[in-house]
């Protein structure tokens, strides 16, 4: 088998050391690095299926977010120059004013990320305000917005209605998730989309900007 | 028939007069503080600062406030028919002596009465009675409650209670097995004095009330090490750190069963529920695999529950958040009478397939409502059609206490809080009505 199945099948089956020891090896044998991370995001790939199967639990996609991290400490010094990837969109993601809850949000950045998209992380409890000098500030493709609590949920709503008022909302998509949102609430308030879960949420934002 | 009788006739799994109603017996089957004021105005009673309930958390000594459930007062369990009140309680009925907790005064950590003092909460105009030996400060959006000048929790401001979590991963870097022994385990270990005081406390409320007595937060072995190491952290260790994560989970054993053995040989007789606290789910699925749970975690499980059942007449209680319909069996073999909150939202924990599969051995604790998707945001009609069809399902044989499912939160209709109580009394009357 060749070396980018080996580092797609390790990090599926969540193998951290034979994973680490296939991208040194694909490495050295001139493997470029866009490959080398193909295989990581095929391999998260297989692992988003799992999970979506009821095989892998939250527990699995932990793991498989601190090995492709792993993985990355590797590769990043070899990509030259400190030259950027080629990255598919921009995302901009937070959690809503109000809550302190970051792990779906980290979940869903670290699985953009590995899907190639440059992703900026505003935090937890984050304003309308905020959003709206990031998004002025980054220009993003997406905007991302976590929530954990019903009680903080229609805060939602209020960062919506910051960027329409500062003539934003047109200029960006924006997709939102977290345990209490749903279809329904998503389209009340006049958001795009609704991530279910993070490789439901990628997914959606792949469609977004069109790939 | 009375509330004590009540309540144990459903952990019977038979039909008492009516299925026993929760509101506030712990942190997590409540009332949010501010919905709390207001449902004082709606029972037209006079405006005054609301006191949270105080509870232990992994340090049972230790007792703060940081969840802003209300302390629901004699009026109000009397006017909504409550049948079960937490030992911890500080407001009527309880024992009229000094409460006791633990706290870190002049540089070291002691042993002091717990007096109350207002605190006011701008953004909610909401003035609270919290522990003296908290100090909430002001630090840009955030608010910071400091035990003894240290930082112990934080609310943005516009949230509605306080977070510990991001202040106690004390063994995030840790890496080796030596280290995870040099930290001070025994300090979470209860104190002689907290120990007695709840004993009393039990004691009194046993002989001089008839209300159902909860003990609630003996401790968690998932949700505990999931916060010394971070959320995600743990769940890494399970996988890939697993004699590390091992060595953690045998301090937090040796913690779990001396306060296990020492409450329950307090407390035991008096009380009619002993619980713990440990989520294990998410929305979609549980955090880990039913093999990991078994290797891990419920071998560990039933030691907790077997001291409690053998030495004690309590009955045991789990709350767990989230989608957690794999473990449930699992939970049963090894000892679990009670599951709280039943979150009827999450995946696969649909109430007619639990009550058909576990309903013999298992009594519902809570599944009384959406409270994330339909009690904040239908109208009462609506809110006593939703609460009645789960009674028809859950009631029926007993194995059923009413509690909202975690607790009800700001910007829900008053209205509907008082529909779903009305609800719980007027329909949770045995023989049920099946209206389908």
């Amino acid at each position: 088998m060749n070396l980018l199945n080996l580092i797609r099948d390790s990090l599926a089956s969540l193998d951290m050391d034979s994973t680490l020891k296939h991208v040194s090896e694909a490495l050295k044998h001139s493997i470029s690095i866009m490959d080398i991370v193909n295989s990581l995001s095929e391999g998260m790939r297989l692992i988003g299926k799992k999970y979506e199967n009821g095989e892998y639990f939250i527990a699995e996609l932990t793991v498989a977010v601190e090995i492709f991290n792993e993985a990355m400490n590797i590769l990043k010094p070899k990509i030259l120059g400190g030259r950027e990837m080629k990255h598919i969109g921009k995302v901009i993601i937070g959690t809503v004013e109000g809550d302190l809850h970051d792990v779906g949000k980290n979940l869903v950045k670290t699985v953009l990320e590995v899907n190639g998209f440059k992703v900026v992380d505003l935090g937890v409890d984050v304003s309308p305000e905020r959003f709206v000098e990031a998004v002025k500030q980054y220009k993003p493709d997406i905007v991302g917005i976590s929530t954990l609590l019903t009680s903080t949920m229609i805060n939602i709503e209020r960062i919506i209605k910051a960027l329409e008022s500062n003539g934003l909302r047109d200029e960006i998509k924006i997709i939102i998730g977290g345990a209490p949102v749903t279809q329904q609430f998503t389209e009340s308030i006049g958001a795009d989309a609704y991530g279910e879960n993070a490789f439901k949420a990628v997914e959606i934002c792949r469609k977004l900007v069109g790939k | 028939m009375k509330s004590r009788e009540r309540l144990l006739t459903a952990l019977r799994h038979e039909e008492a007069d009516r299925v026993p109603i929760d509101l506030g017996s712990t942190d997590v089957t409540g009332v949010n503080c501010l919905v709390y004021r207001e449902l004082r105005r709606f029972f037209s009673l006079p405006s005054k600062p609301i006191r949270p309930l105080i509870t232990g958390g992994s340090d049972p000594s230790l007792f703060t406030f940081y969840n802003m459930v209300a302390e629901v007062e004699k009026e109000i369990l009397d006017t909504l028919h409550i049948d079960v009140i937490s030992i911890n309680r500080t407001l009527e009925p309880t024992l009229d002596v000094k409460k006791l907790s633990k706290a870190f005064i002049n540089n070291k950590w002691q042993i002091t009465e717990v007096k109350f003092k207002q605190w006011y909460w701008g953004e909610w105009d909401l003035t609270i009675e919290i522990p003296d030996y908290i100090d909430i400060v002001e630090n840009g959006d955030r608010y910071i409650a400091k035990l003894g000048g240290r930082e112990h929790a934080v609310a943005p401001r516009k949230s509605f209670y306080f977070d510990s979590r991001r202040f106690s991963t004390p063994l995030k870097n840790v890496k080796d097995i030596a280290e995870v022994k040099d930290f001070n385990w025994d300090s979470y270990k209860i104190s002689d004095l907290v120990l007695e005081d709840l004993r009393r406390r039990a004691e009194h409320l046993y002989k001089n009330t008839d209300y159902g007595l909860v003990y609630f937060r003996l401790g968690s072995i998932h949700a505990w090490p999931q916060d010394l190491r971070g959320w995600t952290q743990w769940l890494s260790d399970l996988r890939l750190r697993r004699a590390l994560a091992e060595a953690i989970l045998d301090q937090v054993m040796d913690v779990v069963m001396y306060n296990t053995r020492r409450i329950v040989d307090a407390v035991g007789h008096y009380v009619q529920v002993i619980g713990l606290a440990d989520d294990l789910g998410t929305e979609e699925s549980p955090q880990i695999s039913v093999q990991i749970f078994n290797d891990i975690y419920k071998h560990r499980y039933e030691t907790i529950f077997t001291y409690i059942k053998r030495y004690s007449k309590s009955y045991t209680f789990l709350h767990s958040d989230g989608a957690i319909y794999p473990y449930i069996k699992e939970l049963i073999d090894v000892g679990l009478d009670i599951l709280n909150p039943i979150q009827i939202s999450a995946k696969g924990m649909d109430p007619e397939k639990l009550k058909k599969e576990f309903g013999e051995q298992l009594t519902f604790w809570g599944g009384s409502a959406n409270t994330q998707h339909i009690l904040p945001f239908v109208e009462p009609e609506g809110v006593i059609e939703h609460v009645r069809k789960l009674i028809e399902i859950f009631a029926p044989g007993g194995g059923y206490v009413f509690a909202p499912i975690h607790n009800i939160q700001p910007n829900t209709p008053l209205e509907n809080i008082v529909a779903m109580f009305k609800t719980a009394y007027n329909h949770g009357k045995y023989p049920i009505k099946q209206i389908g």
